[in-house]
């Protein structure tokens, strides 16, 4: 018997943000899921089956078979929705309305990563790895501007074990957005996280969780 | 301090991202004192600022009816702003499905349109030398994301609800510019014309890149966009900032 949630993805950050994520409510609510594994090699997302999913043609898309088949594409809005239908106990997001401003900050958080986090790291991966040709310029551009970002992180939690929630924050998909993506900083000119001693602990706290390390290591 | 405003809108008006706020403020009829910031001194990097917001970027928009909450990423504050004041939905929807789709669509323009774009301008206008493999790659993801736009938009008027909302309007800056003015013509003006922020320009002489005619879907959105009188008026406040920046730099 199928699953409610579909997933179409594949192993990269983003897939990754909504696996964990997906592992997380599976640990805490029994919440199930199926994964169809998309080949980007082979372009499987920009055929017209799946641009009809997602027009964007991008991994990953959700499927809400529970909700008259409801499709959800843009990572941070698949996380936003999953919290919403699915965390009943609201362990990993903030009520919109009886918790305005913790909702808003996670929202905002959510979007430095989404906007910042994920586009300049993935500039920083293409010139590093993918490029046909090396520009050191192009290199230098976002491997600085990732470790910049990493810094404002870090500014972030000096005094906090998570980004969002009261007092020391509470583990949240805030969290999970972000981290997904910094797992992969070699590939982006990288080499550690020492020089971000708050982050470097945040990151290794969450990913010790297990649901994280079984959300990565999905699609199988 | 307080002129008695609702709001402090930090980052001036006339930046892609912060004139998105600028004009949402106006569309809900709400009142906001402007601090500018001058990007090119880095001043949005200075200690004071960046006790406001971390990232040190614009725009950051302060509450003061909401106890000086604190709210940066565009994005974010137009989802703050219509949340809590838009309970007639003039920009925004109320079913819950619907709302899921303009979050959708805000994140699509937060990761694929802006950085993007952004990343296109760096390297046509302000980076010193000319690298034409970094400028080929950011003009093809602009050519597929207006693609991308012109699916959706020829088959609906709007990207959400059926109806105009924050989406659409979280889209236009980058998006047109030269649509607006159609009477510049290629290849004039290389430097400094207000225009030179969007890919309008950014498209000049590049296959493909003619908006009205290989994205007739994406024009027609944006004309409707730029045509509402308050996104008028504050493209003209852009036009005339980035005039003058021009004739200083002519200088």
């Amino acid at each position: 018997m199928p699953a409610g949630l579909l997933l179409y993805t594949t192993a990269t950050p983003n897939g990754h943000k909504v696996t964990v994520f997906l592992e997380e409510l599976k640990a805490a609510y029994g919440v199930e899921y199926d994964v169809e594994k998309i080949d980007i090699s082979k372009n499987t997302q920009k055929e017209p089956w799946f641009i009809k999913l997602n027009p964007n043609g991008r991994i990953p898309v959700l499927v809400d078979r529970n909700r008259d088949n409801f499709v959800v594409f843009e990572t941070a809005a698949i996380l936003l929705y999953l919290q919403q239908f699915y965390d009943k106990d609201g362990k990993f997001g903030f009520d919109k309305e009886k918790d305005p401003n913790n909702y808003s900050e996670l929202l905002q958080w959510i979007f430095f990563a989404h906007g910042g986090v994920g586009p300049m790291q993935g500039q920083s991966n293409h010139f590093h790895k993918y490029a046909p040709e090396d520009i050191p310029y192009a290199k230098k551009r976002y491997s600085e501007e990732t470790k910049r970002l990493y810094g404002v992180l870090e500014i972030r939690l000096q005094d906090r074990d998570y980004l969002v929630g009261p007092g020391r924050g509470t583990y949240s998909i805030a969290d999970i957005n972000v981290i997904a993506w910094i797992r992969f900083h070699k590939i982006a000119g990288i080499e550690s996280l020492d020089e971000w001693p708050r982050l470097k602990d945040w990151v290794e706290r969450a990913t010790s969780r297990p649901a994280f390390q079984e959300g990565v290591t999905i699609p199988k | 301090m307080s002129s008695g405003k609702q709001f402090t809108l930090h980052g001036g008006v006339t930046g892609p991202n912060p004139l998105k706020v600028a004009v949402v403020l106006e569309e809900l009829g709400l009142e906001y004192d402007v601090v500018n910031i001058n990007i090119r001194a880095g001043e949005q990097k200075n200690p004071e600022y960046l006790k406001l917001n971390p990232n040190g970027r614009v725009p950051t928009l302060v509450d003061h009816s909401n106890g000086d909450f604190t709210i940066w990423e565009s994005d974010a504050i137009l989802l703050y702003l219509v949340e809590r004041y838009d309970k007639e939905h003039k920009l925004s929807v109320a079913d819950a499905d619907e709302k899921f789709k303009l979050i959708q669509w805000l994140f699509f323009q937060a990761s694929g349109q802006g950085p993007y774009f952004g990343q296109a301008v760096w390297f046509m206008r302000y980076h010193h030398e000319r690298l034409p493999s970094a400028v080929e790659r950011y003009h093809k993801e602009i050519l597929r994301v207006l693609g991308v736009l012109e699916t959706v938009l020829s088959k609906q008027e709007w990207l959400v609800g059926g109806k105009l909302t924050v989406a659409d309007i979280s889209f236009i800056t980058y998006v047109l510019a030269r649509a607006v003015w159609p009477e510049r013509k290629h290849g004039t003006h290389r430097r400094c014309s207000w225009n030179q922020m969007a890919i309008g320009w950014g498209l000049e002489g590049v296959e493909g890149g003619d908006v009205q005619k290989e994205f007739p879907n994406v024009y027609k959105w944006h004309q409707k966009l730029v045509s509402r009188p308050i996104v008028r008026k504050f493209l003209d406040i852009q036009a005339e900032a980035f005039r003058k920046l021009s004739e200083s730099q002519a200088k």
